[in-house]
């Protein structure tokens, strides 16, 4: 938990891995996850690396697997999940990896190719026999010979010479969509010297390769002459037609079809055993296939993580630069140690100076993880700068359920993240897919505490579904009012309206225990009441919160050692903050707590004051809270104000100053810092490739050189967007008001709207009984739908804005990197 | 067309055009080409291709990756974007997609007739075909002997069929008949295309035009050079030339006198947008006039970007990409033929 308020410390870490060892070792570190690995070749293209050779072999087995995850997937199978941990493997079980998959690749290919086509073969088959079976032939054949008949004088009239001519049959079939393209291009090429007739498959046949029912168009050509039969076969090939030899003698062809039903029958047996060997191939497949698929993904992650090492001059070790926690640093010693010990060589690691920014670990569980990631997707915190996190815990859950009070909201909130928390351990609620629901339960912590602080406001607002409860008595009392003022029954039969008088004794008894009273919920002043309450809690909530994140900043000034900002920066901005607005809150609790029932009518307005105090006048009309309240106010404004050049012109004039306090002392400790940051590393690498170390010290000199123009020029955007930004962050925090009313009168409308009008329905228990049951579905309905997921929705997203604007742009700058170690967790699922 | 596009484009043609902007931006870049030059191997280019926006196009290509592979491959991915924007376009912009497929329709014709003089395999030369310019009766096309054989029977239903009322004769095809035509043809497209635009209007009218002029223009002198030496007479050559662009008229009149290169050129000098063009030909790399062509047809189709709630974007994004094959592919060859000094004359798309 320590490691909650900033991030941990990170180190630049040099790993030796001995040539021989390095795969092992990385792999190890690749099952641990504990270090990211630095890009050293990032000038090197990605095919002129070292291990790129490799890479291309597992890439290739992946071609493999694809191919055969695809057919296992067309068979209708599933993989199973690969059991147990399989960690990569040497790289010479690569070669057998390679072979038997590549075998198994090779019998699937073969035996695929064999169904294939007999499958073809099959279905060439019954398209034959669906033509010839398709009742064109005995049409044609009466209609040609009746045809003749009657036409027997005319055709003899032109000449004897065409007698003989005989008709050609061209039978096949085609796809439908090409059908009337094909009949019509027939046509017109032929200029109509032919009998074409189409007629559809009744029952569609399986696709050869697709396995989809299809149906198929048959058609029959009858014309006259050789050339135009050429001219049709070429028309028929190009539209890809099967065509068939079409007997003319109607018994050869049942001949043939007999013997067509018989071929087919056996072809389907065979069909029958080539596909019961495959299922035997893809049951081999289902087996090899998840564990290898698992080890080749690792063994390729493993190359590319050595690739992005740089070779030794020696070419006998790997040089890899990695950020690893300090913490896991022993860890990592160890795992190099035991998985370079076969070698002989040991495998080393140590820690390097480096001037990068290291990038951002902080640990979470999964409470924790939520909160911290509310604060991820606003930035990375910038390393070892104090996290958010642990705060927002509390302060985000808090600041939702001021927007959120109801206790039977918060109640069924609470319950519904309870039941995610103890089904977390379910692997059905872990495995569930769906998006949304994944949101949901990626937050079912934060949701808990959401419903939790929801429920304890409800009982401040003392609202239930919008209803208020009498926990304890109320502290009015009507019957005192009633006896002291002589109420008759006639007054209270006239009046709908009575007015209680805290002045008088015995009417108020006393403030209620705990939140407001009941009572309230009866009064026709109700809501002003409320407003009142709401609008001033929501400036003294935002005002501690907003001083909260000033304070937080002091921890980053002390730890980057920049004390000069704790004077110049951290208290003008608190006295800024506090002077004009936290003289407020104490306004407002002063008033609370002075100014009694007794006084009422001669009550100070506080927001006439606090107008006074910015234009130095006073009004006559207004009493003063206290005596010297002017002085008071008038000291508080210009030291206010004062801290504003403070803030403007602190910093950089320090900075400038300690700058050329600096350039006057001679240059050697400069000297000397540069060979103690570049030295080191020159020193123990021996003289590799370290140009990037260069540029990178380079860089620094560059960034000693102050840029004085810029450093003014930040801190006046600093400064104005601190002073602006309090003032309407102050009014900004007024959402908690106006958010907490909007869902108070959205649930009371709801209750006055439907469940009211449902329960004074019926006066006899039976219509009541019946009506209320849809009434009340409504009203459970809109409840969760409109003031649980919708107001639940921008309660959430406002409470999210004050923590990311209001409360994190006063200390927080959220421009780090998370450390993303080089694991193999992602392949492991 | 009403004026004022800007209005009422998005409500139809938005999207896809939002969608072309998109692809047009997954271009390879300057730096891309850079890292494609220095390949050795096509397995490099490949797996550098990886990293653009082509992604693993070429993952189920079985080994050895060969040049025309990974052409068939890019046509089919180019195809691919092209029949979504067909599918998803509405009228009128469906028509000008139609447009742009009809000059490839015109060259799968004419390749495959003249595949069939030469008594070639059909299925060989589809393979060649353009996927873009694919039609159902292309390959019934060897079954016609005269143009209006072909008319009729083929290419009557087809988009083509407007184009041929120039063209109707009862000539053989042989190899000049078949040049003739695809000529013909080609000069007909482009005037209806052009008349298209222009009816069209709009912003449309004036990125399109410019585009299409200036094609008519470079096909005018195409064939003005191509038709030195042969038996062609001039006054057949003038029919051949589209009659709108630059040129129009007294352009196509003299060109249709010219005798060869230097006449040409002398002509062209009249001409302030071509006489750049002219006088870079031969000069530093050797540019041949069709790479200068090709350059000048790269930035107009680039600049067509600049405007916004028009067609002509289609058409560029279609060209480039064109260009950016012809270029990928001739990266490759000079890859897998090991004739690296010429790698770098490809035709930088900016």
């Amino acid at each position: 938990m320590g490691s909650m308020f900033r991030s941990e410390e990170v180190a630049l870490v040099q790993l030796f891995l001995p040539t021989a060892a390095a795969y092992t070792c990385v792999s190890q570190l690749g099952e641990l996850g504990l270090v990211e690995f630095r890009d050293l070749n990032a000038s090197v293209s990605a095919f002129q690396r070292r291990f790129v050779v490799d890479v291309r072999r597992c890439e290739e087995l992946e071609k493999t697997f694809t191919f055969l995850q695809e057919e296992v997937r067309r068979a209708g199978l599933v993989l199973p999940r690969p059991e147990g941990r399989l960690p990569a493997p040497p790289p010479r079980d690569l070669l057998r990896i390679q072979e038997e998959t590549e075998r198994l690749a090779q019998e699937l290919r073969d035996v695929r190719g064999n169904q294939q086509s007999l499958r073809v073969q099959l279905h060439q088959l019954q398209l034959h026999a669906a033509v010839l079976g398709q009742g064109h032939g005995p049409q044609l054949a009466t209609a040609h010979t009746y045809g003749a008949s009657e036409r027997t004088p005319l055709l003899q009239a032109p000449g004897g010479p065409h007698q003989d001519l005989r008709v050609n049959f061209v039978a096949g079939a085609v796809e439908p969509h090409k059908a009337p393209a094909l009949e019509r291009l027939l046509w017109r090429a032929c200029r109509g010297f032919l009998i074409a007739s189409f007629s559809e498959l009744e029952r569609p046949l399986e696709h050869p390769v697709t396995g989809e029912p299809a149906t198929w168009m048959t058609f029959l050509i009858s014309y006259w002459g050789e050339q135009i039969g050429q001219k049709i076969r070429k028309i028929t090939d190009c539209f890809h037609c099967h065509v068939f030899p079409f007997l003319e003698q109607e018994e050869a062809r049942r001949a043939a079809l007999q013997q067509l039903q018989q071929q087919s029958q056996e072809m389907q047996e065979v069909l029958g055993e080539t596909e019961r060997f495959l299922s035997q191939v893809l049951g081999r497949v289902q087996q090899l296939l998840p564990p290898a698929q698992v080890q080749v993904r690792k063994m390729k992650a493993v190359y590319l993580a050595l690739n992005q090492c740089s070779v030794s001059t020696t070419h006998k070790c790997l040089i890899a630069e990695a950020w690893c926690a300090t913490r896991d640093l022993p860890a990592l010693q160890e795992a190099l140690r035991d998985s370079s010990a076969e070698e002989g060589v040991s495998a080393v690691a140590h820690r390097i100076p480096s001037r990068d920014m290291p990038p951002t670990l902080i640990r979470t569980n999964r409470f924790t993880a939520s909160f911290q990631g509310i604060v991820d997707s606003y930035g990375v915190g910038r390393y070892q700068e104090v996290n958010p996190a642990p705060y927002t815990i509390i302060t985000f859950p808090f600041l939702f359920a001021v927007m959120f009070g109801d206790v039977g909201h918060g109640l069924l909130m609470f319950l519904f993240a309870l039941a995610m928390v103890l089904a977390e351990n379910r692997p059905a609620v872990k495995a569930a897919q769906n998006e949304i629901w994944q949101t949901f339960f990626g937050g079912r912590y934060l949701l808990l505490l959401m419903g939790l602080f929801s429920v304890y406001t409800g009982f401040i607002y003392n609202e239930c579904f919008s209803r208020a409860s009498s926990i304890f008595p109320s502290g009015w009392s009507v019957a005192a009012m009633a006896n002291q003022s002589g109420w008759s029954d006639a007054f209270l039969a006239q009046h709908t309206m009575l007015t209680l008088d805290p002045n008088v004794t015995g009417v108020f008894l006393g403030p209620y225990p705990f939140g407001i009273d009941p009572i309230w919920s009866l009064a026709a002043n109700h809501l002003s009441f409320l407003n009142s309450f709401k609008m001033k809690m929501s400036v003294i909530l935002g005002v501690v919160h907003m001083a909260f994140g000033v304070v937080l900043g002091v921890f980053n000034h002390m730890h980057f050692g920049q004390r000069h900002r704790l004077l110049l920066e951290t208290l003008p901005e608190l006295t800024f903050l506090l002077g004009l607005f936290g003289y407020l809150v104490f306004l407002v609790i002063y008033k609370w707590l002075h100014v009694s029932a007794a006084s009422a009518a001669s009550a100070p307005s506080i927001l006439i004051h606090f107008i006074n105090m910015f234009l130095f006048s006073h009004s006559p009309t207004n009493r003063p809270l206290y005596p010297q309240q002017e002085v008071v106010q008038a000291m508080l404004v210009v030291l206010a104000l004062a801290m504003v050049p403070v803030l403007l012109l602190g910093t950089p004039l320090h900075l400038l100053c300690r700058h050329r306090r600096r350039r006057r002392r001679p240059t050697g400790r400069k000297q000397e810092d540069k060979a103690g940051l570049l030295g080191l590393p020159d020193a123990s690498v021996n003289g590799w490739g370290s140009d990037e170390e260069k540029a990178g010290g380079l860089e620094d000199e560059q960034e000693a050189e102050l840029v004085p123009s810029e450093v003014f020029m930040h801190q006046a955007i600093h400064t104005i967007e601190f002073c602006l930004g309090c003032i309407s962050n102050t009014a900004s925090y007024l959402r908690l008001w106006a958010l907490s009313l909007a869902h108070a009168q959205l649930s009371e409308v709801l209750w006055a709207m439907v469940m009211r009008i449902g329960l004074g329905l019926g006066r006899e228990v039976g219509v009541a009984a019946v009506v209320l049951v849809p009434i009340f579905a409504a009203f459970a309905v809109m409840t969760v739908a409109i003031l649980l997921v919708m107001e639940g929705l921008s309660a959430f997203l406002h409470a999210l804005r004050l923590h990311w604007v209001e409360f994190q742009n006063k200390f927080y700058s959220g421009t780090g990197y998370k450390l993303s170690p080089f694991t193999f967790a992602a392949t492991d699922d | 067309m009403l004026e004022g596009a800007e209005l009422y484009f998005n409500v139809d043609h938005g999207y896809l055009e939002g969608l072309v902007r998109g692809c047009k931006a997954s271009l390879l870049t300057q730096q891309d080409y850079i890292n494609l030059v220095q390949c050795e191997t096509l397995e490099d280019l490949k797996i550098h291709l990886q990293t653009t926006d082509y992604g693993n196009f070429l993952a189920n290509q079985t080994n050895p990756l060969t040049v025309s592979k990974i052409d068939t491959e890019m046509r089919k991915r180019l195809c691919g974007e092209f029949e979504y924007f067909r599918n998803h376009s509405l009228e009128p912009l469906s028509t000008f997609l139609t447009y742009m497929t009809c000059s490839y329709m015109i060259d799968n014709v004419i390749l495959l007739m003249n595949g069939a003089l030469q008594k070639k395999s059909v299925k060989e030369i589809l393979g060649k075909c353009h996927p873009l310019g694919r039609f159902t009766e292309m390959e019934a096309v060897n079954i016609a002997e005269t143009p209006s054989d072909l008319f009729n029977a083929i290419l009557v239903e087809t988009p083509l069929a407007p184009f041929f009322q120039d063209c109707m004769s009862e000539n053989a095809l042989d190899e000049l008949n078949i040049e003739l035509l695809r000529n013909k043809l080609y000069k007909s497209y482009l005037e209806t295309f052009y008349k298209f635009c222009k009816n069209h209007g709009d912003v449309t009218a004036e990125v399109m035009c410019p585009i299409l002029e200036f094609e008519a223009d470079r096909r005018a002198f195409i064939i003005t050079l191509n038709s030195f030496g042969t038996e062609l007479s001039k006054e057949d050559r003038e029919t051949l030339y589209p009659t709108f662009g630059k040129l129009y008229p007294e352009g196509l009149r003299l060109l249709a006198q010219a005798e060869d290169f230097d006449q040409m050129k002398s002509i062209v000098d009249h001409y302030v947008v071509y006489k750049p063009l002219f006088e870079a030909v031969g000069g530093s790399g050797g540019k041949t006039l069709e790479d200068v062509f090709y350059e000048r047809e790269v930035q107009m189709n680039v600049l067509a970007f600049n405007r916004q709630f028009h067609y002509g974007v289609f058409y560029a994004y279609v060209k480039l990409k064109e260009q950016e094959m012809r270029n990928i592919v001739w990266i490759a060859e000079c890859i897998s033929q090991r004739h690296r000094t010429k790698i770098n004359s490809y035709i930088p798309i900016l």
